[in-house]
């Protein structure tokens, strides 16, 4: 690509990021044109947090190799911090912050042990660790409200959540875009690749490794938090989601692990795809769903960028070699051939 | 009491995962088709949840072998993430279905037997002692046929080291057909053998495949004596802590049974009792 | 570098590309069943009231979003029949909503929750700001309530509905919420004042912690202690349960009267198994949810005689009403549009639409004010019971039924105003029945 074409790109880039950036004044500037209204605004809002989300997630399973199957924890340590907060009297900003400090604090309390596992241990331990406490949430009444939850001063200021999980998103993602080509960034790649070499060669990985999942769990946090007060109230079972892990690994493979673009991508195509598919088939979506996810994962293992060419996107198959190698002894990781 | 139910429920998932290094997410639903096979035979001809064992058992390994072949052995050489998603779409999938044929109003089969008999100041239900003997009797005969047939051995084979198993002739596809196979038919059993108890629904499946998890990781992977163990366990812990425990002692019991799942990972990942895949002594068996 | 910020460049792109498709979502009027279902009732109820092809002075639009699909889909299912029974009715037999001298024609604008908070309030968001609908119509479930319900708020328009029971619903201060069901505090306070006056002396509760049973078992604890019931235990238990049988043997030691529980159909399949299992009979079982529903007879057999449940509305209820006379004869209506027996579900979302009706013929004008205020004011009795809402939007006028399934068949027992059965107590013991 020549270097005009680059930053004609680039140019396109930053006009279309304004064009989101005003999208919410369109109704006051243009107040005819009927498409652009608060319904809409908040169509983006939730796209905006699933991207957010698939890119934190995407840190640590992805660059870093460790598959986490209970992400969707700090969410909720996020959503009932705030709530909790803003029921003993906090505002809603302040209380934000300090829940998603809750869930960084949280990521490296049960960081430390469960992070020195392999492969699908960590990931069961995680998905243990999220049914423990959403349990706990349940059953610590005086604080959590039990299984009624608790309800947050209703402020459904459309236009003001869109801009802040906009800014949101383009911060983690940079940030991502960030790590990516730092030396953290290799740092974590190379845990993936051979967790036992970078540490012969004399890097700290526990410390790598956990740095990074605080990172990914203060700013799932955050969204925890600001769809908390979003949605208004909180109770167990809307907060710790099962499925709301489980789509974000379906992103970040769908757009391609590892890469900064593939879960902003592939939180936007299941969004959209939601949409659509639900939409069309009524009483069929979920089977549709669970089918298009099989195919995925068997016919396009490297996700969209892989498929665009996107040499540091990686397959699953890369991720998972060192949890394997370390698994079975006996195997040959170069036998397989990923189509 | 629930421990033999427990690990009957969880065999087939934790020896899939054993032999074939495949996380079966959709097990909790082919607990379901099992359950919703003999409401079928039950409401239509009548028969016994458990005779109808009989019939769901071999109607289950043939669906297991179809399964493996069909799907995941294009993804059984992938690394586990990919078997994980490929079974979790298998789940939603499945659960969909029954949706569909089946409504998502709960069913209960009717079994002739009934009541309860009295040892001591111990009350037993005839049922569950039942559900007890049934599934001590399966793992019995599991680990019989894989410690003593050719084919049982081909399969712990596979399962130490399937280069190795593949040198000596042993032909891998068909061994894990089988292999999946037999698990199926053991998971469509536990189905069967709970319809009288426990309602069957399409989306009952996802808290059996979460309580299998932690008894496979209690247990050690494919370990036949690790899963009673692994299952008289989390039956026993949950059950103290639920009768024990004023108020709120049922929600404590899960909560215990994850906190231990969590430190057992943390402390032994090979699990309490080793397995087919044990990590420090790869040689035994 | 180049590459990715090629591939960046693509995704606000992509993204509008997306929403725009996404706008194309899941409405669906109701043209089409109101066709059908019109055509079935007039040849199965034909009626001589309707006047001459009557001549409307305008819509009324009225939106709802009700899962379709999703773990509500079968409640939903029946919501939506409810306000279709009541669509078809209003337009095509009673002539229109009138508003002071003209007739309106309604029309119901659907969509699909999924059963997911998130999709509920942005469907809510979209009838108001997109489609622009004159009032609302709630969901299922207590949940999805909460959600919508904000929403609602915050546009100050009027929603009335008649399926989530749950109290923090009401209080939270809303002026625009309406509910026409009774309240789950008062769940079970006419089978517990029933079973008192029979002389039961102590009761066990335990319920499934979430926020619907949370407030039932609440309001059970509040009105046994209110009718001399000593509570001696009072458990929960976790959703999703597959044994309860921890809670039975702690309840069994305890040896008392009552038994209050329940919080799901499945949870109520484990009581009554695990209970006849470990050969524990109670004088009487009071289980929250399932009862009252034709289908728990049929799984449960012979063991469901005796149980006592709380019921919103029985066909066999003594209440009539000018619009669709009794209870009894709501139900033939619905039969006849819809081949089976209607649940609580669909008549309490037939009320809810019949009292949104009344109150904008109170009103006698599209003002969302005076419609608000009207609905405060509103007091009848209709097929489905007395409507009387609260200053937080509770129906305060109507008493929550009890059943007792007696042989097989489910019989309103209390209170003494809808009874048609006296309640039997205490239970004979799981042989013999």
């Amino acid at each position: 690509m020549s270097p005009t074409a680059r930053s004609a790109r680039r140019i396109l880039l930053v006009v279309l990021l304004v064009l989101l950036a005003v999208m919410p004044l369109i109704p006051d500037l243009l107040p005819d044109q009927g498409w652009v209204n608060n319904s809409r605004l908040f169509s983006f809002t939730q796209m905006f947090m699933l991207i957010t989300l698939a890119s934190n997630w995407n840190l640590t399973g992805g660059f870093a190799g460790y598959v986490d199957f209970g992400h969707a924890v700090f969410f909720g340590i996020g959503a009932y911090g705030t709530g909790i907060l803003m029921n003993s009297g906090w505002t809603f900003w302040p209380a934000m912050v300090l829940g998603a400090v809750f869930a960084m604090m949280f990521a490296l309390l049960i960081g430390y042990p469960t992070l020195r596992l392999k492969g699908p241990y960590f990931a069961i331990a995680m998905l243990g660790t999220f049914v423990a406490v959403r349990e706990v949430v349940r059953v610590w009444k005086p604080l959590t409200g039990g299984g009624v939850g608790l309800t947050l001063p209703p402020y459904l200021n459309r236009p003001l959540f869109y801009w802040v999980t906009l800014a949101l998103a383009i911060l983690v993602v940079s940030l991502m875009w960030w790590i990516r080509r730092s030396e953290f960034g290799s740092t974590l790649i190379a845990i993936r690749e051979d967790e036992v070499g970078a540490e012969m060669r004399g890097v700290n990985t526990t410390v790598n490794k956990i740095f990074a999942f605080a990172i990914a769990a203060f700013s799932t946090g955050i969204v925890g938090g600001l769809w908390a007060y979003q949605n208004t109230f909180i109770d167990p079972d809307v907060v710790f989601l099962p499925s709301r892990t489980i789509e974000l690994v379906m992103m970040s493979m769908l757009g391609g692990l590892g890469t900064v673009a593939g879960p902003v991508l592939g939180a936007a195509t299941i969004y959209w795809m939601r949409d659509v598919v639900w939409a069309s088939f009524a009483d069929y979506h979920l089977l549709v769903e669970g089918v298009l996810l099989i195919l995925i994962v068997i016919y396009t293992p490297q996700g969209i960028m892989g498929k665009l060419g996107d040499r540091r996107a990686t397959s699953l198959q890369e991720v998972w070699k060192r949890g394997k190698t370390a698994d079975e002894p006996g195997e040959v990781v170069a036998e397989e051939v990923v189509p | 009491m629930l421990g033999g139910f427990y690990a009957a429920m969880m065999l087939g998932f934790s020896v899939i995962w054993g032999v074939m290094g495949v996380i079966n997410l959709a097990h909790g639903e082919l607990i379901m088709v099992g359950g919703y096979l003999t409401w079928v035979l039950n409401t239509t001809y009548g028969v016994d949840p458990f005779v109808s064992l009989l019939i769901v058992m071999p109607v289950m390994f043939v669906v297991g072998y179809l399964l493996q072949l069909v799907l995941i052995n294009r993804v059984v050489n992938r690394p586990i993430l990919s078997s994980l998603l490929v079974t979790f779409g298998l789940s939603i999938a499945i659960a969909n279905i029954a949706k569909l044929i089946f409504s998502a109003d709960p069913r209960l089969t009717q079994t002739t037997l009934g009541g309860a008999w009295s040892v001591g100041n111990l009350t037993l239900p005839v049922t569950k002692t039942v559900i007890l003997g049934v599934a001590l009797l399966i793992m019995t005969s599991l680990y019989l046929f894989l410690q003593k047939t050719r084919t049982g051995k081909s399969i712990r084979a596979a399962a130490q080291n399937k280069q190795a198993a593949r040198i000596v002739g042993i032909d891998i596809n068909r061994i894990y057909a089988i292999t999946f196979g037999i698990c199926i038919a053991i998971t469509g059993a536990a189905g069967s053998m709970i319809s009288p108890t426990q309602a069957v629904f399409p989306f009952m499946g996802a808290p059996l495949t979460l309580r299998a998890f932690t008894i496979t990781a209690l247990a050690g992977l494919g370990s036949i004596p690790g899963a009673l163990m692994g299952g008289v366990v989390l039956g026993v812990v949950e059950s103290m802590i639920g009768v024990y425990v004023p108020g709120i002692g049922t929600n404590l019991a899960i909560i215990a049974s994850f906190v231990l799942l969590v430190v057992i990972l943390i402390t032994r990942p090979q699990g309490l009792f080793g397995g087919l895949r044990p990590h420090e002594e790869p040689a035994q068996i | 570098m180049r590459k990715l910020s090629r591939k960046l460049a693509i995704l606000p792109a992509l993204m509008l590309a997306v929403a725009a498709c996404g706008g194309a979502a899941t409405q669906t009027t109701q043209a089409a069943t109101t066709t059908t279902a019109a055509s079935a009732a007039a040849t199965a109820a034909p009626t001589a009231t309707t006047e001459a092809p009557p001549q409307f002075a305008g819509t009324i639009r009225i939106g709802a979003a009700v899962s379709d699909t999703g773990k509500y889909a079968r409640e939903g299912q029946d919501t939506r029949h409810g306000y279709d029974v009541w669509l078809d009715w209003v337009n095509n037999e009673y002539g229109g909503i009138k508003v002071g001298n003209d007739r309106y024609k309604v029309e119901i604008v659907y969509y699909d929750d999924e059963g997911d908070p998130d999709t509920a309030a942005n469907l809510v968001e979209r009838l108001i700001t997109e489609d622009e609908v004159d009032f609302l119509l709630g969901p299922y479930s207590s949940g999805l309530t909460m959600s919508t319900s904000a929403i609602a708020e915050k546009y100050g328009m009027v929603m009335v509905e008649g399926n989530g029971a749950s109290e923090s619903i009401f209080s939270r201060g809303f002026k625009n919420i309406f509910a026409v069901l009774t309240p789950a505090g008062n769940y079970t306070e006419s089978a517990l004042k029933a079973l008192a006056d029979k002389g039961a002396k102590s009761v066990v509760i335990a319920y499934e912690d979430t926020a619907f049973p949370t407030s039932v078992a609440e309001g059970a604890k509040k009105w046994a202690e209110q009718y001399g019931l000593e509570v001696m235990a009072y458990e929960s238990y976790p959703k999703d349960v597959a044994d309860v049988s921890n809670v039975i043997t702690t309840f069994k030691n305890l040896n008392p009267d009552v038994f209050v529980g329940g919080g799901h159909f499945n949870d109520a399949l484990l009581f009554v198994r695990g209970a006849k299992e470990q050969g524990w009979f109670p004088k009487a079982m009071v289980i929250t949810v399932g009862p009252s529903n034709p289908t728990f007879v049929t799984e449960v057999g012979a063991d469901a005689n005796f149980i006592i449940g709380p019921t919103q509305w029985e066909r066999t209820m003594a209440y009539s009403d000018e619009w669709f006379g009794t209870a009894e004869d709501y139900a033939q209506r619905y039969e006849n549009m819809w081949g089976d027996a209607p649940s609580y579900q669909a008549a309490e979302s037939s009320a809810t639409a019949l009292a949104l009706q009344l109150a904008i013929q109170a009103a006698g004008s599209l003002d969302m004010d005076a419609v608000r205020q009207a609905l405060y004011d509103l007091d009848v009795v209709t097929f489905y019971g007395p409507i009387n809402f609260d200053d937080t939007g509770k129906n305060a006028g109507k008493p929550m039924g009890s059943i007792q399934i007696q042989d097989g068949v489910i019989n309103v027992v209390a209170p003494s105003a809808s009874a048609i059965a006296d309640l039997i107590y205490p239970a004979a013991g799981w042989d013999q029945r």
